[in-house]
């Protein structure tokens, strides 16, 4: 636990991110999250673009993924990621409301790493969170050019 | 053929005309009276004085018997004559003597006798002919007659033109189904009277009949009283001895009623086709629903779940008990929505996933779903009983979930029992079905409620009885439905209930 990837959030839902921040910060984990609201800012994240053009140069150690989000979906986001041999290592998990096979399938057709479904319920939903920041943040080893505090 | 209707008519003139021949006895006569008149004639005129003449009556009557009666008689009449014309009016009177000087009569009776009698044999074999021919025609005529009137009695519509389109026959049926008598038709031209529509140019029709010396299709053509009739036509050409195109024998059957039955289906075939259509793209704004639901309605039940938790985890010392209880009940039912939400899509997830069907062993299934829901209940008592099924042909995922579920029923509703019997096993199981029941000896039901047992959200017991969402038995029936079965129950208030579904074997259902 001596070091924190960074996790790069992406959620469209305010609330969603204050609930998923809410649980990472009950294990300590949110001092190191990105948020990004859409697909475009993420892959403007991964890509040093806009508002993300100055940013340091590593890549995230995780990127949690919601599928439903403005401008670029989350499937055409991991596509993306996964077809680019810079960004391809980066571990990505969808993290989504849909219970829809066709989604899952689709996901893992492109390469996801994980693909979690947000529980209704808030102890599961935290202990979902919680364990998804400890072990991709924390326990994994991420490939080399992730950030680590 | 086309002769038909006058033939019989000419048949009788004729006949009138050509008298049947004159027997012997008649011929003989005629030779005898032919003679005699002249005799007397002669006789009576030498009475009055008339001395020339004679002769001439004489050789009248033996031309009219030589004529009419044939030789023999005229044989007879020449040799009468010669002897009473020489006993009666050649000198010397009354003797039967013969003299150089008679000789001319002779040979006047003779050659006149001879002459008249080749031109009466002529006369009786041009007769004879004619009769002959006469004959030969009236056998066409009557065997023509009746082809004529058997093409009469078909129901096809029969009529025949000739080259130049001009109708020469026309039987019952061409009258009956366009409305022309024969005696109106025959003469005109068929397409003056039938405005007939073409399918292909007329001219590629008439190509291919003189090719294969028929032609068939689909005509339009009017009727007398102007409306138009649908016709599958046969054509055939008559072709004359010389082997050139002599007529054409067209026979049309009344397709309009087929056509409209066809028109129909293909507006029909349209209709349905746009209506599948439409039920795809409702299917899909369904699909899209669902999938709505799953994302849109789950995320805010998320979020006042979440957010619950939290504001009771921030204010636990601040509220009292009556808040807190509160707080939990919005969690409960943000919880209990959350349920019935996947509960639904789940159910809509069975209409619409494609089912993949195989071989597959029941009792296996049964089986495996005992195991998922034994997990959960150790500490009950439970006596199970399972009878021995077959393997069918199904979708084993949406099978087993079935089996699933109506076990996971039998076994909750029999939760009040001390000791619940539970007795898995197949009724029936013939060829092409299987009913497989699941019978347990719990609260059971009424009767009268049978009817919701099956319904989506239908529940017959209060939720603190009996925790469930309501669609585990919908869930059943509609994976049954799917495997083109039925589903049904019996059951008694505190006696227990039993559930049945029977799977057919057919492949197609796939409801």
């Amino acid at each position: 636990m001596s070091t924190l990837g960074r996790i790069l959030l992406v959620e469209d839902d305010p609330k969603d991110v204050e609930l998923t921040l809410t649980a990472l910060d009950e294990y300590n984990l949110a001092n190191e999250v990105v948020v990004a609201r859409d697909g475009e800012e993420a892959l403007d994240y991964l890509y040093f673009r806009g508002n993300f053009m100055t940013r340091a140069g590593e890549n995230p150690a995780v990127l949690l993924l919601d599928l439903k989000l403005p401008k670029v979906d989350g499937l055409e986001v991991l596509q993306q990621i996964k077809s680019d041999a810079q960004l391809k290592m980066i571990p990505v998990v969808v993290l989504t409301s849909s219970h829809e096979e066709k989604d899952m399938v689709a996901s893992y057709r492109l390469g996801v790493n994980a693909y979690v479904v947000k529980p209704v319920d808030f102890h599961e939903f935290v202990n979902a969170i919680k364990e998804l920041g400890v072990f991709w943040a924390v326990i994994n080893e991420p490939p080399p050019g992730s950030i680590k505090k | 053929m086309n002769q038909a209707g006058i033939e019989p008519q000419a048949m009788v003139q004729s006949k009138r005309q050509l008298s049947r021949p004159i027997s012997e006895v008649q011929r003989y006569g005629l030779a005898v009276t032919s003679f005699a008149i002249a005799l007397g004639l002669a006789l009576i005129a030498e009475h009055y004085g008339f001395r020339s003449g004679h002769m001439a009556l004489f050789v009248f009557a033996i031309a009219v018997t030589a004529y009419y009666g044939g030789p023999g008689p005229a044989v007879v009449t020449v040799l009468l004559s010669i002897v009473f014309f020489d006993y009666f009016f050649v000198e010397p009177l009354y003797s039967l003597s013969i003299s150089v000087s008679d000789l001319p009569y002779f040979v006047v009776f003779i050659c006149f006798a001879t002459l008249t009698g080749s031109f009466g044999a002529g006369r009786r074999r041009v007769e004879r002919e004619l009769r002959e021919a006469r004959d030969k025609l009236e056998i066409e005529v009557a065997e023509r007659t009746q082809q004529a009137s058997l093409l009469n009695l078909t129901h096809d519509t029969i009529f025949v033109r000739d080259m130049s389109d001009v109708i020469t026959y026309w039987n019952r049926g061409a009258q009956e189904m366009y409305g022309w008598t024969a005696e109106e038709a025959i003469g005109k031209r068929a397409q003056e009277l039938l405005h007939t529509v073409f399918p292909e140019p007329i001219e590629e029709i008439h190509a291919e009949l003189l090719r294969s010396g028929r032609w068939d299709g689909e005509l339009e053509k009017t009727r007398s009283g102007g409306t138009q009739v649908a016709v599958a036509s046969r054509w055939s050409l008559r072709r004359d001895e010389q082997q050139r195109p002599a007529a054409i024998l067209e026979t049309n059957n009344d397709i309009t009623d087929r056509k409209r039955r066809e028109l129909e289906i293909r507006t029909l075939n349209e209709e349905l086709g746009k209506r599948t259509a439409e039920l795809e793209s409702i299917n899909k704004e369904l699909e899209a629903f669902a999938y709505s639901i799953a994302h849109d309605l789950r995320a805010p039940l998320r979020h006042m779940a979440g957010f619950t938790e939290l504001l009771r985890k921030n204010t636990a010392s601040l509220l009292n008990e009556k808040s807190q209880r509160y707080v939990t009940m919005i969690m409960e039912s943000a919880q209990r929505m959350g349920n019935l939400i996947d509960d639904l899509l789940a159910f809509s997830r069975i209409g619409r996933a494609e089912t993949h069907k195989t071989m597959v062993s029941l009792e296996q299934l049964v089986q495996e779903a005992l195991a998922e829901v034994r997990q959960d209940v150790r500490e009950r008592n439970i006596v199970w009983k399972v009878g021995g099924l077959p393997s069918w042909y199904g979708d084993r995922s949406m099978l087993r979930l079935a089996l699933v579920n109506l076990i996971a029923n039998a076994v909750k509703f029999t939760r009040t029992r001390a000791q619940a019997e539970i007795e898995i096993g197949c009724t029936d199981h013939k060829h092409n079905q299987v009913v497989v029941f699941v019978r347990d000896n719990g609260v059971g039901f009424d009767m009268k409620y049978v009817n919701k047992l099956f319904g989506v959200f239908q529940r017959l017991h209060p939720p603190e009885a009996f925790e469930g969402t309501g669609i585990g038995l919908a869930t059943v029936q509609r994976i049954v439905h799917r495997h083109g079965g039925k589903v049904w129950a019996e059951g008694l208030v505190n006696q227990g209930a039993t559930f049945y579904f029977s799977l057919s074997k057919s492949m197609e259902s796939n409801l």
